[in-house]
C-alpha cells in the first residue's frame, strides 16, 4: 500500500512533537548542571555549562514554538549570566531564585507549544487541575520558606511572596488567590484576616487561610482559630500534607457530580427528571431505548439508574435483571419510578433488583433527596470496594477489570489505547532507610502527582506495593510515553520528606499500546516487559514495548 | 550575475535546531544542506562540501562563531565563502561589528524555520542581485 506524501507542515509538526518528547530530558540536563554547581564550590566550568544549557534551551524552545518556555529559560539565562565570570558563591536568596526558575522550567504548561495545535489525545481530557486558580499568597520574611516555595511548584501552585499585611492586601485585591499562607511566628494575626472576608452577596468564596508556626501548643492554635485561619501547620511544614490541605480547601476540588442514568420512554417526564436533578448539581443522561442502557453503563459509568417500571418493549424489571446479571453492576442502585400504586407490584420490583420505588407523580424535592441519598451511599461503597485505601486509586482487581472494559470500548470505537506499568525505583530501600510511614507518604505523593498530571479520562490504579498501572484511552504509545515522561521528570525533582532527611526518588515505566497488543493479557505482559527493560537500562525512564 | 546558492553548511551546536533547520531549508528552500556542531568540523566540512554559504552560530562551546570566521578567512581555500551569523543578541552595534569581521549579514535567533529559506534568498538577492 502506498501512503500519501506527507506535507511539509505535517513533517514540521512531527519534528515539533519529537522535540516536545526531548524537552523533559533537556530540562533534566539543566537541573543536573545546577546540582553540580550547588553541591560543589562555584566552578567556572560548571557555571559556563549551566549558562550555555539555559541559553540553548531558550533558543531551541523558541525555534519550535514553545514561546513561554523559551521566556522562562531566557530569564534564567539572564539571571545567571552575571555570576558566570565571577568567583563569588551565591547567596541563599540567589540559589532559591534559581531553584524557583528551574521548577518553573519543569512545568508541563510551558512544555505545551503555544503556536501549535495540540494533538487530540491531549485535548480529549485535560489534567485535573488545569484551569483552576493555583496562585498562593505567602506572607513571610527571609529565606526560611524558600525551599517550600520551590518544591510546591511541582504540584502546580505558584507562590507570590509578600512581606507586609499591606502588600498582602494589595496582591489580594489585584488577583484573588487560591489560598493565603501566613508565617504566624513573624506577624501578629489578630483581626488581620477580617480584610479578607468576602462581602455578602459575593459569589466567590473567601480563599482559605493557612497558618505556619513553630508552636503547636493550644494557645497558639486558639489564636489562629480566633483570627479566622482555616488550617494550621507546625514547622517544618510537611509539603505533602500542605498540598493535600490546599487541594481540599480550594474550591476547585469539589467532588465529582453524581451521574444519574434516566431510563424513561416518556420524553417530557425524562426532561423533567433531568432538569430537576441537574439543578441539584447532578449529571444526567437520558435513554428511552432500553437497548442503549448496557452501553451507557459501560461507557458513562453512572452512579445510579432511575428507571421507569413499564416501558413499551421491555419492562423495567426485566431490564434490572439483565443489568444485575453482570457482576460489575450487581450493586449499582436502581430506583424505580412508576405510577404503580399496588403494593405487591412495588415489592416485586424491589425484590427483583430494585433499591427503591418512587411513585409518580413525584415532587422535585423528594426525587432529589431519594436519588442523592442512594447515589451518595453507592459512591462511598463503590470506593471502598474499588479503591486502595492509602492512595485512593483503583485497586488491583478494579484496574484489571477496567482494562478489560476499556479494550472492549477501544475495539468498538476503533480507537487507540495505551497501558502503562509503573514502578518506583529502589522502593524497598526507601522503606528500609526511612521507615514504612515515609514509604507510604512517597506512594501518596506519586498518586497525587499522577492524578494531577494525567487527563481526566485516564484511569489510574495501584497495582501492588510500589507498582502502579495506568490506562490511557485514545492515546498512542508515543503519546502515552510523552505524558508519562513528564510525570517521571516531575517526580524525580520532588524532595520527599522524612524525619531523618530529605531525599529524592525516581520511577520507571513500560508502555504498551492497543491494537498492537490486542487483549488485556498481551497488553499487560508487554507493558511489564517494557518496564523490566526500563529498569534494566538504568531506571528513571519510560520504555516502549 | 547572481552566483548560485545551492549548497549551505549550517554550523549550530544545538542538535534540535540542526534537525529542524536542515529539514526546513531542504524542504522549503530546496537547498542541499549539511550540518555540523562545532568550529573544527566546520572547517573540515567547508573544505569537503564546498558550500556556497555558511550559516554560523555565534555562541558555541569551544570555537565560537567569530573564531570560526577568523579561521576561515585565514585559509585561502575557504576565505571567499560568504557567511551569515545567527545570534540571539542583535544590538545594532553588534551587527555592525560582525559585518566588520566579514559576515554578509546577521540573522537573529530564534528564527522561524519555515521562513528561514526566504530570509536567506532575500539576503542573497540584496548582495548579489
Amino acid at each position: 500500500m502506498v501512503s500519501a506524501p506527507v506535507s511539509v507542515e505535517e513533517q514540521m509538526a512531527q519534528l515539533r512533537a519529537s522535540f516536545a518528547l526531548r524537552l523533559p530530558g533537556r530540562v533534566d540536563e539543566i537541573a543536573s548542571a545546577w546540582r553540580a554547581i550547588a553541591q560543589n564550590a562555584w566552578n567556572a566550568e560548571n557555571a559556563k555549562r549551566f549558562h550555555r544549557l539555559t541559553h540553548s534551551l531558550a533558543g531551541a524552545a523558541a525555534t519550535f514554538g514553545f514561546a513561554a518556555l523559551s521566556q522562562v529559560a531566557r530569564q534564567l539565562e539572564l539571571y545567571v549570566e552575571p555570576f558566570v565570570p565571577a568567583q563569588m558563591p551565591l547567596t541563599p536568596e540567589q540559589r532559591a531564585t534559581i531553584e524557583q526558575k528551574l521548577a518553573a522550567l519543569a512545568s508541563p504548561q510551558l512544555q505545551s507549544p503555544t503556536a501549535v495545535v495540540e494533538n487530540s489525545a491531549r485535548t480529549a481530557g485535560r489534567p485535573a487541575g488545569d484551569h483552576a486558580n493555583r496562585r498562593l499568597l505567602l506572607l513571610t520574611q527571609g529565606s526560611a520558606m524558600d525551599r517550600l516555595i520551590a518544591q510546591i511548584g511541582f504540584f502546580d501552585y505558584q507562590v507570590q511572596l509578600v512581606n507586609t499585611w499591606e502588600e498582602l492586601t494589595q496582591e489580594y485585591h489585584r488577583a484573588l488567590p487560591a489560598a493565603i499562607l501566613v508565617d504566624a511566628d513573624l506577624y501578629a494575626t489578630r483581626g488581620k484576616l477580617d480584610a479578607y472576608r468576602v462581602a455578602p452577596g459575593d459569589s466567590a468564596p473567601r480563599p482559605p487561610v493557612i497558618f505556619f508556626s513553630a508552636h503547636g501548643d493550644l494557645s497558639a492554635r486558639l489564636t489562629s482559630v480566633r483570627a479566622g485561619a482555616d488550617a494550621y501547620f507546625t514547622k517544618p511544614v510537611n509539603l505533602s500534607r500542605l498540598v493535600d490541605k490546599l487541594d481540599l480547601l480550594s474550591s476547585h476540588q469539589a467532588p465529582d457530580p453524581y451521574r444519574i442514568l434516566v431510563v424513561e420512554d416518556d420524553e417530557d417526564l425524562a426532561e423533567f427528571y433531568a432538569m430537576t436533578l441537574r439543578q441539584a448539581g447532578m449529571e444526567i443522561n437520558c435513554v428511552s431505548d432500553p437497548n442503549l442502557v448496557l452501553q451507557q453503563l459501560m461507557d458513562w459509568k453512572p452512579d445510579l439508574i432511575l428507571m421507569d417500571l413499564y416501558m413499551p418493549h421491555c419492562s423495567g424489571l426485566e431490564l434490572a435483571t439483565v443489568i444485575r446479571q453482570q457482576e460489575a453492576y450487581v450493586s449499582i442502585p436502581i430506583v424505580y419510578l412508576s405510577a404503580e400504586t399496588r403494593i405487591e407490584k412495588q415489592l416485586a420490583a424491589m425484590s427483583q433488583g430494585g433499591d427503591d420505588f418512587l411513585t409518580k407523580p413525584i415532587q422535585p424535592e423528594h426525587l432529589i433527596s431519594s436519588v442523592t441519598a442512594r447515589a451518595q451511599r453507592s459512591h462511598a461503597l463503590r470506593s471502598l470496594i474499588l479503591r486502595d485505601s492509602l492512595t485512593g486509586l483503583l485497586n488491583h482487581t478494579a484496574i484489571k477489570g477496567q482494562l478489560e472494559s476499556e479494550i472492549v470500548r477501544a475495539t468498538r470505537n476503533h480507537s487507540a489505547l495505551s497501558y502503562v506499568m509503573l514502578d518506583i525505583d529502589n522502593f524497598k530501600r526507601v522503606n528500609d532507610t526511612y521507615g514504612h510511614p515515609t514509604g507510604d507518604s512517597v506512594l501518596k505523593t506519586l498518586a497525587r502527582l499522577l492524578q494531577q498530571r494525567l487527563r481526566k479520562t485516564d484511569i489510574i490504579g495501584r497495582y501492588g506495593g510500589e507498582e502502579f498501572a495506568i490506562i490511557l484511552p485514545e492515546a498512542t504509545a508515543p503519546q502515552a510515553q510523552e505524558i508519562l515522561n513528564e510525570v517521571r521528570s516531575r517526580f524525580s525533582y520532588i524532595r520527599q520528606q522524612s524525619s531523618k532527611e530529605d531525599f529524592q526518588v525516581t520511577l520507571s515505566a513500560g508502555v504498551a499500546a492497543f491494537p498492537a497488543f490486542a487483549d488485556a493479557k498481551s497488553l499487560s505482559g508487554a507493558a511489564d516487559q517494557a518496564l523490566y527493560q526500563a529498569k534494566h537500562r538504568g531506571r528513571n525512564q519510560i520504555a516502549l514495548a | 550575475m547572481t552566483p548560485d546558492l545551492k549548497r549551505i553548511l549550517m554550523v549550530e551546536d544545538d542538535p534540535d535546531i540542526q534537525t529542524v533547520a536542515q529539514f526546513a531549508l531542504e524542504a522549503v528552500g530546496g537547498f542541499n544542506v549539511q550540518v555540523c556542531g562545532d568550529g573544527k568540523r566546520a572547517l573540515e566540512q567547508t573544505l569537503a562540501f564546498q558550500p556556497d554559504l555558511i550559516l554560523l552560530d555565534v555562541m558555541m562551546p569551544g570555537m565560537d562563531g567569530p573564531a570560526v570566521l577568523k579561521a576561515l578567512r585565514a585559509n585561502s581555500q575557504m576565505s571567499g565563502t560568504p557567511i551569515i551569523f545567527m545570534t540571539a543578541k542583535v544590538q545594532p552595534q553588534e551587527v555592525a561589528h560582525y559585518k566588520e569581521l566579514g559576515a554578509l549579514e546577521v540573522i537573529s535567533k530564534p528564527f522561524d524555520p519555515m521562513l528561514l529559506s526566504d530570509m536567506i534568498h532575500q539576503i542573497w538577492e540584496q548582495k548579489y542581485g
